[in-house]
């Protein structure tokens, strides 16, 4: 399940409005509008930021679509 | 008498270091009809039809490479057991120490084989030294099956996929004929699976796949060694003797028969496979109506664009991630720079790498300044501001391309020079009169490129739905044509040398 402020920090970042955006855990990067290859690295680091976490290089290219990413946020809060 | 064609015969199916079984060769094209009938003779069979592409595979191979496929044996090995044991371990240390000791192996054959004369003559250079070149052979296909067997381990490694039990179907995966010489560089994610299948050929399939090998054939013989053999090699020779126009003519050109050469090799690939029931990922999309290098990279060798966004570029990224846009800039001139460097040992395949590395950190840092400026003048999301962009990108890639081409920086200078500075228009009616066919195919070239997909997928289902005897004829004429127009001998792939 994605998370409101999960979404919002998405959206921010890429310049979206949430209401526009459909997130659900299958979701992946590229189905996001302005999600690429180039913005990603940013999206990760608001991310990181927001939730003040750190993730692991090899822990991001392991998330297949979007509910890996809420769910390595998710651990990473525990 | 008889034994005389016996040893001619073994002769020709024999290892022969410039001959290889070229797709379009008339034994390919006998070897590939048999095998087509034995396939579909052992169609109820699993076991037989996988051992039947197995051998095949492996005499395709050694047809090309002699020996050399021993090597290839070793790499299937190598991977097949590094991917179990990777699988098998646990414990982020040693699957990382695992993963480098894989990798290792896998680039040091391949940099033995590639760069090893590369790296000595410029130590020699260094020392001032006079430089022997070693005596070592390129294995043909060896970047392209180095780089499909590591995707497997390196899929493995990050979770994506599982191995496969069987060492029979990894190694046909590895030795696969359609994709070993050239690519498409498919993944091991998606072709593993597709040996569990039967085959079932639809209609649409055996449309698809005939459009591919006629278009394949139609760009790598009429289009792409027609204008090399009788334009552009002649300016790229000595461009001096030719003026700007032909200069420039020849830079368009180029960036066609790149383009079709390798295009049309893929094309083949991917439509012989598919008449054995395997579907290989894409390699090009009309790479020329990209609106951006970075679009362009989307839509030209997507199968080892992609290998090096997950494999090499994502890592970087996340790796400097905290220099924030400057991090992204530096991943991607390294990732070109390397991508460059895995074409060729040379320097200009680097400059090329790097060339490319800059178009796109370059548009990166502009991608605001831009945006802004695009919408200042409402040129967002209009047609003008598209075929600017086309038109820009277009031009930026056919300077690259005399990179890829030339032996040496002054070549293509002397190319520049004389468009910059002998450009006579008055040359051009002469050129048209002169090169007539070439210009045609040139037009028509960029023409049909430029045509909308949708045609292409039209096309594809009108042939689908031709009866087969007509399909035969069909591709009887385009093979026809293309040897009344091969004015030599087959042409070897350009992408052969990487």
């Amino acid at each position: 399940m994605i998370s409101e402020r999960f979404k919002k920090i998405v959206c921010d970042e890429l310049e979206l409005n949430v209401e526009d955006v459909e997130m659900k855990d299958d979701t992946i990067a590229s189905e996001v509008p302005g999600w690429d290859s180039l913005s990603h690295v940013n999206v990760i680091t608001a991310l990181e930021k927001d939730y003040n976490v750190r993730f692991k290089g090899i822990e991001i290219l392991k998330c297949k679509n979007i509910g890996d990413l809420q769910k390595l946020v998710d651990s990473k809060l525990q | 008498m008889f034994n005389l064609d016996m040893s001619k015969l073994a002769g020709l199916l024999s290892y022969d270091p410039g001959d290889p079984l070229l797709f379009g060769s008339s034994l390919f094209l006998f070897l590939f009809f048999a095998l087509l009938v034995f396939y579909r003779l052992f169609a109820n069979s699993k076991n037989a039809r996988i051992l039947l592409i197995l051998f095949f595979s492996l005499y395709f191979y050694y047809k090309a490479s002699g020996l050399f496929f021993l090597l290839l044996i070793f790499s299937a090995l190598f991977n097949f057991y590094s991917g179990k044991i990777l699988f098998n371990t646990t414990g982020i240390t040693k699957r990382k120490i695992l993963l480098i000791i894989n990798v290792a192996i896998n680039l040091g054959i391949l940099g033995y084989f590639k760069y090893t004369n590369f790296f000595l003559e410029m130590i020699s250079d260094f020392q001032l030294g006079t430089f022997e070149p070693l005596d070592i052979l390129l294995p043909i296909g060896i970047s392209f099956y180095t780089f499909k067997s590591m995707n497997y381990v390196l899929d493995i490694y990050l979770e994506a996929m599982e191995p496969t039990k069987s060492l029979r179907d990894f190694s046909v995966f590895v030795f696969f004929f359609p994709n070993i010489l050239a690519g498409p560089i498919d993944r091991a994610s998606q072709f593993l699976p597709q040996l569990e299948n039967d085959v079932v050929l639809s209609k649409e399939d055996i449309g698809k796949a005939l459009l591919l090998i006629m278009s394949g054939l139609v760009k790598k013989i009429i289009i792409a060694d027609y204008l090399a053999l009788n334009f552009i090699d002649r300016v790229f020779d000595s461009p001096l003797r030719f003026t700007g126009v032909e200069n420039l003519f020849a830079l368009y050109s180029y960036g066609l028969q790149i383009y079709c050469d390798f295009s049309g090799y893929s094309d083949i690939a991917i439509g012989i496979a598919l008449l054995l029931g395997f579907k290989l990922m894409d390699n090009f999309n009309s790479p020329y109506q990209a609106t951006s290098i970075a679009d362009f990279w989307r839509r030209w060798h997507i199968s080892l664009s992609t290998f090096l966004l997950d494999y090499l570029f994502r890592p970087l990224q996340m790796k400097f991630r905290n220099l924030k846009m400057y991090g992204n800039m530096i991943a991607l001139i390294i990732t070109f720079v390397l991508c460059g460097f895995w074409h060729g040992a040379s320097w200009m395949f680097l400059f090329w790498g790097l060339l490319h590395g800059l178009y796109m950190a370059i548009s990166l840092l502009l991608q605001k300044p831009k945006k802004k400026l695009y919408n200042r003048l409402k040129l967002t999301n209009t047609k003008l501001l598209k075929a600017g962009q086309v038109f820009i990108t277009f031009h930026l890639l056919i300077l690259s391309w005399v990179l890829f081409k030339v032996d040496n920086l002054q070549s293509g200078l002397d190319i520049f020079n004389q468009i910059f500075s002998f450009f006579k228009p008055a040359v051009i009616p002469q050129f048209i009169e002169g090169y007539t066919l070439t210009f045609i195919i040139l037009v028509l070239g960029y023409f049909i490129h430029f045509l909308p997909k949708s045609l292409e997928v039209k096309t594809a289902k009108l042939l689908a739905e031709t009866h087969p005897v007509l399909q035969g004829v069909i591709l009887a004429v385009v093979i026809w044509l293309c040897a009344q127009v091969q004015s030599a001998e087959l042409q070897p792939f350009i992408y052969f040398q990487f």
